[in-house]
């Protein structure tokens, strides 16, 4: 019931509670933090870090989870969360493929290799996110909205990216071939064509699964409807309906894309995160092949401030902080102390995740969201092979008592 | 309602992470330069577009 009709009706509106001392603190950090990269780097990365707080917001008062969209679609067959999904590639297929292929100098698409390092990769990531609990994204923001188990998982997903960092040159020495744009063999209308088509396949095997359980197709997850509040209470208190954080994940890869020259990624920066912390301990890792090639030497050795997949990640954190203050639940998850299969789940997972993430070059949003928006061809194997892990991701979750 | 959470852990914690951020900034190429230091290399406006994956692998068909 919506603010108006409730007031028709007599009834008092629920009081609107913002956890005051969240927001103040995220909205310090947002603003120390922003200064910094101010002072220290370029107006671009000032735009990045705000460009990464306002898709935190999105993912968490969205409830944007990729895990939790392929798991209702498997066990509950639901399929709201997936085709939000879809309908989140295909848009910014339709908006950043003609930008990368304009001709305009310095954008770069998330392409990959395909191959072995790729197909093994994906999979792992895909049991990893059913245990640890989230994607790459999916991890960020709900660390950022307090949850604890969560920040397990992010540990080992740092530590599980730097393993697979170390073991990447050996990966790609097996069968593999390079990246295949699909622009190269469709031409960009072609491209975006056959995407569309292979989303919209997608998109029906889903409402067959929906309504081959259930009759009838989830709808209102997606649009303005049934919301306890107005637009702008919900707005920035959340939960936003998908729609909302469909445009708004949309637009921010495309700003990503036209403001730092490359698609949104997530994971590159927990590879960099690891390494830093191992080199502060005495580790020399420029002694393996992987931190040797030009960009990672460059990102271990220069400030966590310039590297654009950190500071849109440090954005994306204190946003979902932020709007998980606004929704008065921050650390909501964590209310119970974390048992012991599901603190082990978020160690497997992570390790999982980060070492998928890294052999199979990104996550959800580097290699999926991110590949698909680039019309690369590794994003649909990525997808398939990530997909298939999930499905044991999902037979798994039972023994490490993590719910459905 | 009770909070879920305890203020001064969280204020430790993001602290924390300011203090390794700015530690680490401290000692890099990027706040050399802006201290004056000539001649350092720093990663702000380098990209790789050489590079066959977003991380800076190079293709399989360049490796023996």
């Amino acid at each position: 019931m919506s603010e108006s009709a409730v007031l028709q009706a007599g009834v008092k509106p629920p009081a609107w509670i913002v956890d005051r001392f969240v927001v103040l603190t995220a909205l310090a950090g947002l603003g120390v933090l922003g200064g910094l990269i101010w002072l220290e780097t370029a107006p671009f990365m000032v735009a990045l870090f705000a460009i990464g707080t306002v898709l935190g917001m999105a993912l968490y008062h969205g409830a944007f989870g990729f895990t939790a969209g392929w798991r209702n679609l498997v066990l509950k067959k639901r399929g709201a969360g997936m085709r939000a999904q879809l309908m989140l590639f295909a848009l910014s297929s339709l908006i950043m493929v003609p930008m990368l292929y304009s001709g305009q100098a310095g954008l770069v698409g998330a392409v990959a290799p395909v191959g072995t390092s790729l197909v093994v990769g994906s999979f792992m990531f895909g049991i990893g996110m059913q245990l640890g609990g989230g994607c790459g994204s999916g991890t960020l923001f709900t660390v950022g909205a307090g949850n604890i188990r969560m920040v397990v998982t992010l540990v080992f997903f740092i530590a599980g990216a730097v393993l697979g960092s170390i073991h990447l040159p050996w990966w790609l020495d097996q069968p593999g071939f390079d990246p295949v744009p699909l622009v190269n063999t469709f031409g960009v209308s072609g491209a975006i064509i056959v995407q569309l088509l292979g989303l919209g396949l997608i998109a029906r095997w889903v409402n067959r699964v929906e309504l081959k359980a259930h009759g009838t197709l989830e709808r209102n997850e997606l649009l303005w409807k049934g919301q306890e509040h107005g637009v702008l209470r919900t707005l920035i208190s959340g939960r936003w309906p998908f729609t909302w954080a469909i445009l708004i994940l949309a637009a921010g890869n495309a700003l990503t894309l036209g403001i730092g020259g490359s698609p949104w990624s997530v994971t590159f920066a927990f590879n960099v995160w690891g390494a830093k912390a191992l080199e502060a301990v005495g580790v020399n890792m420029s002694q393996f092949e992987f931190w040797q090639w030009d960009y990672p030497a460059m990102a271990l050795k220069d400030s966590l401030l310039t590297n654009i997949p950190s500071v849109m990640n440090f954005g994306l954190l204190l946003g979902a902080m932020l709007a998980a203050g606004l929704a008065n639940r921050f650390n909501e998850a964590s209310r119970n102390r974390p048992q012991r299969r599901p603190l082990l789940a978020a160690v497997v997972g992570g390790l999982l995740l980060g070492y998928g993430a890294r052999l199979g070059f990104g996550c959800n949003i580097g290699a999926l969201f991110s590949g698909i928006s680039s019309a690369s061809l590794h994003a649909w194997i990525w997808f398939a092979c990530a997909f298939a892990g999930s499905l044991i991701g999902i037979r798994l979750r039972p023994w490490f008592r993590l719910p459905d | 309602m009770d909070k879920a959470y305890s203020r001064g852990r969280i204020l430790i914690m993001l602290g924390v992470i300011l203090a390794l951020i700015l530690v680490d900034h401290l000692n890099s190429p990027t706040f050399a330069f802006n201290s004056g230091q000539g001649n350092v290399q720093t990663a702000l406006t380098q990209r790789d577009e050489s590079a066959c994956a977003p991380c800076g692998a190079p293709c399989p068909s360049t490796r023996n």
